[in-house]
């Protein structure tokens, strides 16, 4: 299959996990929606390295990975503790941000 | 520097300095009768400052750089002596020192403080006359021109808790502003012709004939319309009558010997350039005689005895001006310095009474000769100089003018002016009969003033004699004109004299029933109606000017402040609709985050093309 | 149709249906399980590109671990146990015109790409020119990682800890 059909494919999945995140209510499941996107990108990443046969794009796509491991850890932690204070993860009620 | 520089410096800076301690020591200024005493000391050692410069009599002038430029300076400041100037330096400083000594017991009844003020004022005007008189360009004069009128208004409202004697001080000050106007349009136009303000370049200029420039007629009549205002002439001559507000000794000082005399002495000053334009003079002459005889008219039906005086120092202004526009300037002048000396006798005189009296309606007077001889005979003296009577100085100044008028061929103007001599010795004397003669009204004791006010009287009174036998003795630049003409002016005199004394003291002929015959029913009616200037006036100013000022009012609030107030408004509803992006909902950043890239994506997709 | 084709297309409708599943289903559990799918159909993607090594990886930490993650944080974040975990989304169709928005924008870049792109010639395992990598100009990169996990550890287990 060609470059295109991969980063097409990447593309899609992309959009749908930016539309998880505009959508869903739980901070959980947005937190799912961006999963889906860093999926995409290291697809778009993996499938750039071996058309180019660049080593590069593995590299990206090992460090990506582990970053996304961590940051799903601390995103949690940080959910688990507005839970604990606020006993809600509803994303529309937590507007402490408000203007 | 020599000392035919420093001493008109002197002259002119020492009435600066006592208005400057006075402005800024404020004690000083609020102890009354130390100010009086430091303005008095000021003004006299200016006096005798001047009576050296003059008796010395040298030309002189001394100029500094004031507005510098690439080739020479813009504009300078300086003085400049010469016989025309120190005449009026020393006629300036003489009423100047006798009415601040008169004020003293004049104004004994007000608060330090005012009185303070009063003097602080007093050495302004001095040092305001003075830089005018002494001005060798017109730009200086014009900046003390401004000076003097602001005095004047300051002086005249000087008692501002009165609304009239406000809106006096303010009417003078707008109605000479008008002829301002047109002065300062004529000096700046002669500047852009010239490149010049200076006196001495511009004669130079009109004597080399290097002075045709187009539209120079208009010129000189917009400089002239500055002595138009400043000098009361018709039509601007309505704010006199009400400057009267003002204190007495100052409506003796700039409302008779000197501020109003600006006017002439600027036209008497620029002779060479009007010489040019013989038919601005033309006009000037017109105008001057019409305003003599209007005022006189206006003068006969007034019961104010300051009024009378008033309007009897326009219509002796408008003999100034008429003589400046025969081409008898030397006249004029001659009639500006003993009219100066006898008619602030005059007002002192008629201060003296009212302060007596406690009215200034001649037809509450009466009898006082015998209640204040010393005031009834200085006063005489002085009426009998308004009137022309030999040998008091005012009769060879006014011969001077008539023959001048005559002379010029001017036939209008002179048969004006000489109708106005049998009014002015009419009215006067109408004054002198019912102030001074017949029944003494019930009320009151009057009593000659104290030596404070005294004292000046005589001096004026004794001058006025002095000049006229001096006048009489020797050709001092009074001309003498044909030879019926001093008999004709003497008869004048008496006819009205002899008119004022059958109406007014016998009682012969009814003052009602000559009102109403005609032609005097006419000039009656329109003299106390002021001849409708100042209804015209006050509908000019009502319905144009404060119109105009509603609706630049208008646009002021509405548009200026309309578009700021839109857009401040606009800025909170603004502000207040943006307010919702920030919901705190991090999703909906996310959006925007989304919404950007989107926009980068369109951008980056279109633009290059 | 070669067999790589052919799973291709099988691995991309199993990551397309899985991925819309878990932004769709209204039940949060089932959407992690689908979560997973998708993460183990984006490992074959990158098997069928010729990288085992990150399909192992993918598997260990992804399908594994941030599974096992995110299945905690669900249990910890409900009131009740057994209680069904639901909730409901909001504003589909604004959500649905950006993302759609957003893919349209990608694909015109992709249009522009040429069509026939050929492969890259295999030139061996990529594995351990990949550790060699690593281990050389990217030794520092790995280092920090190590430092940005122990990082992210340090502040989990901050956040985690009990109420004082």
């Amino acid at each position: 299959m060609s470059l295109t059909a991969y980063l097409t494919l990447a593309a899609l999945v992309f959009a749908i996990g930016l539309f998880g995140v505009l959508t869903r209510r739980n901070a959980i499941g947005i937190l799912l929606g961006i999963e889906l996107m860093f999926n995409a990108v290291n697809i778009n990443l993996v499938a750039f390295a071996r058309f180019h046969g660049d080593l590069l794009g593995l590299v990206f796509t090992l460090f990506t990975i582990a970053i996304t491991v961590a940051e799903v850890a601390v995103g949690l932690a940080i959910v688990i503790v507005i839970f604990r204070v606020r006993r809600t993860v509803e994303a529309d009620r937590l507007d402490l941000l408000r203007g | 520097m020599d000392a035919t520089v420093w001493l008109p410096v002197l002259v002119l800076g020492l009435p600066f300095a006592s208005f400057v301690l006075l402005a800024v020591v404020a004690p000083l200024r609020r102890a009354g009768r130390a100010a009086g005493a430091v303005s008095i000391a000021a003004i006299a050692a200016a006096f005798l400052g001047a009576v050296l410069v003059w008796s010395v009599g040298f030309t002189r002038e001394a100029t500094w750089t004031w507005i510098p430029a690439d080739d020479g300076p813009t504009a300078t400041v300086g003085v400049l002596v010469d016989p025309l100037a120190n005449a009026m330096l020393v006629l300036v400083t003489l009423v100047s020192l006798l009415v601040q000594i008169y004020s003293l017991a004049y104004l004994h009844d007000e608060r330090p403080p005012s009185l303070g003020r009063y003097y602080t004022f007093q050495s302004l005007f001095a040092f305001s006359m003075l830089g005018l008189v002494l001005s060798p360009s017109f730009i200086q004069m014009f900046v003390f021109w401004e000076l003097v009128g602001l005095c004047s208004y300051l002086l005249i409202g000087y008692w501002y808790a009165r609304p009239t004697a406000a809106r006096a001080a303010v009417k003078a000050f707008w109605i000479t502003k008008l002829g301002d106007l047109g002065f300062v349009i004529g000096i700046v136009m002669l500047w852009a012709a010239t490149d010049t303000f200076e006196f001495r370049v511009l004669f130079a200029l009109a004597q080399e004939h290097a002075l045709a420039i187009e539209g120079l007629g208009t010129i000189m009549f917009l400089i002239y319309l500055g002595a138009v205002g400043k000098s009361a002439q018709f039509p601007l001559h309505v704010w006199l009558p009400d400057a009267m507000e003002g204190p007495t000794p100052v409506s003796a000082l700039i409302h008779a010997a000197t501020m109003v005399t600006a006017g002439v002495f600027m036209v008497t000053r620029a002779q060479p350039l009007f010489a040019l334009v013989p038919d601005v003079l033309a006009l000037i002459g017109w105008v001057g005689a019409f305003t003599a005889l209007l005022a006189a008219t206006m003068a006969c039906v007034e019961s104010d005895i300051k009024r009378v005086l008033a309007y009897s120092t326009v219509s002796q202004l408008g003999y100034m001006m008429a003589a400046a526009g025969a081409g008898a300037p030397d006249a004029g002048f001659l009639h500006l310095l003993t009219h100066g000396l006898f008619k602030a006798l005059l007002f002192l005189g008629a201060g003296a009474v009212i302060h007596a009296v406690g009215t200034n309606d001649i037809f509450r007077m009466g009898g006082l000769f015998r209640a204040m001889p010393q005031t009834g005979v200085v006063f005489i003296v002085g009426t009998l100089a308004l009137a022309g009577f030999p040998p008091l100085a005012g009769f060879f100044s006014k011969e001077a003018i008539l023959a001048g008028v005559w002379e010029a061929d001017m036939t209008g103007p002179f048969l004006m002016l000489a109708l106005t001599v049998l009014l002015t010795a009419f009215y006067m004397f109408r004054v002198v009969f019912l102030t001074f003669f017949g029944r003494a009204p019930a009320a009151g004791h009057p009593h000659d003033p104290s030596w404070t006010m005294r004292a000046p009287l005589w001096v004026l009174a004794a001058l006025t004699v002095l000049v006229g036998l001096r006048l009489a003795l020797g050709d001092v630049g009074a001309h003498h004109g044909p030879g019926w003409l001093a008999p004709l002016s003497v008869a004048a005199a008496l006819g009205g004299i002899a008119l004022a004394w059958a109406t007014y003291q016998r009682g012969v002929v009814d003052p009602g029933g000559l009102a109403a015959t005609f032609p005097f029913s006419v000039v009656d009616l329109l003299a106390r109606r002021r001849y409708g200037l100042d209804t015209l006036y006050a509908g000019l100013y009502r319905g144009f000017l404060l119109g105009f000022s509603r609706l630049i009012g208008w646009i002021d609030r509405y548009l200026v402040d309309g578009v700021l107030n839109f857009l401040s408004a606009w800025t909170l509803r603004g502000g207040d609709l943006l307010r919702h992006i920030q919901s705190g909902h991090a999703q909906d950043y996310v959006y925007g985050v989304a919404f950007g890239v989107l926009l980068l994506f369109v951008w980056s997709q279109w633009w290059p093309r | 149709m070669t067999l790589e084709t052919a799973g291709f297309w099988v691995v991309a409708v199993v990551l397309l249906a899985s991925s819309l599943a878990v932004v769709l289903t209204p039940n949060l559990f089932h959407a992690v399980l689908y979560l997973a799918a998708a993460l183990v159909a984006t490992g074959v993607v990158f098997l069928l590109l010729d990288s085992p090594f990150l399909f192992a990886v993918q598997l260990l930490l992804y399908a594994v671990g941030v599974m096992a993650i995110v299945v905690f944080a669900i249990m910890l974040t409900e009131r009740l146990v057994g209680e069904r975990i639901t909730q409901t989304s909001r504003h589909l169709v604004n959500g649905g015109v950006v993302a759609a928005g957003v893919f349209i924008g990608i694909a015109g870049f992709l249009i522009r790409v040429p069509r026939s792109l050929p492969r890259a010639p295999l030139v061996g395992d990529a594995t351990p020119a990949l550790g060699r990598a690593l281990v050389g100009p990217f030794a520092l990169t790995l280092e920090l990682l190590g430092v940005l996990l122990v990082v992210a550890l340090l502040g989990a287990l901050y956040f985690a800890r009990a109420d004082e």
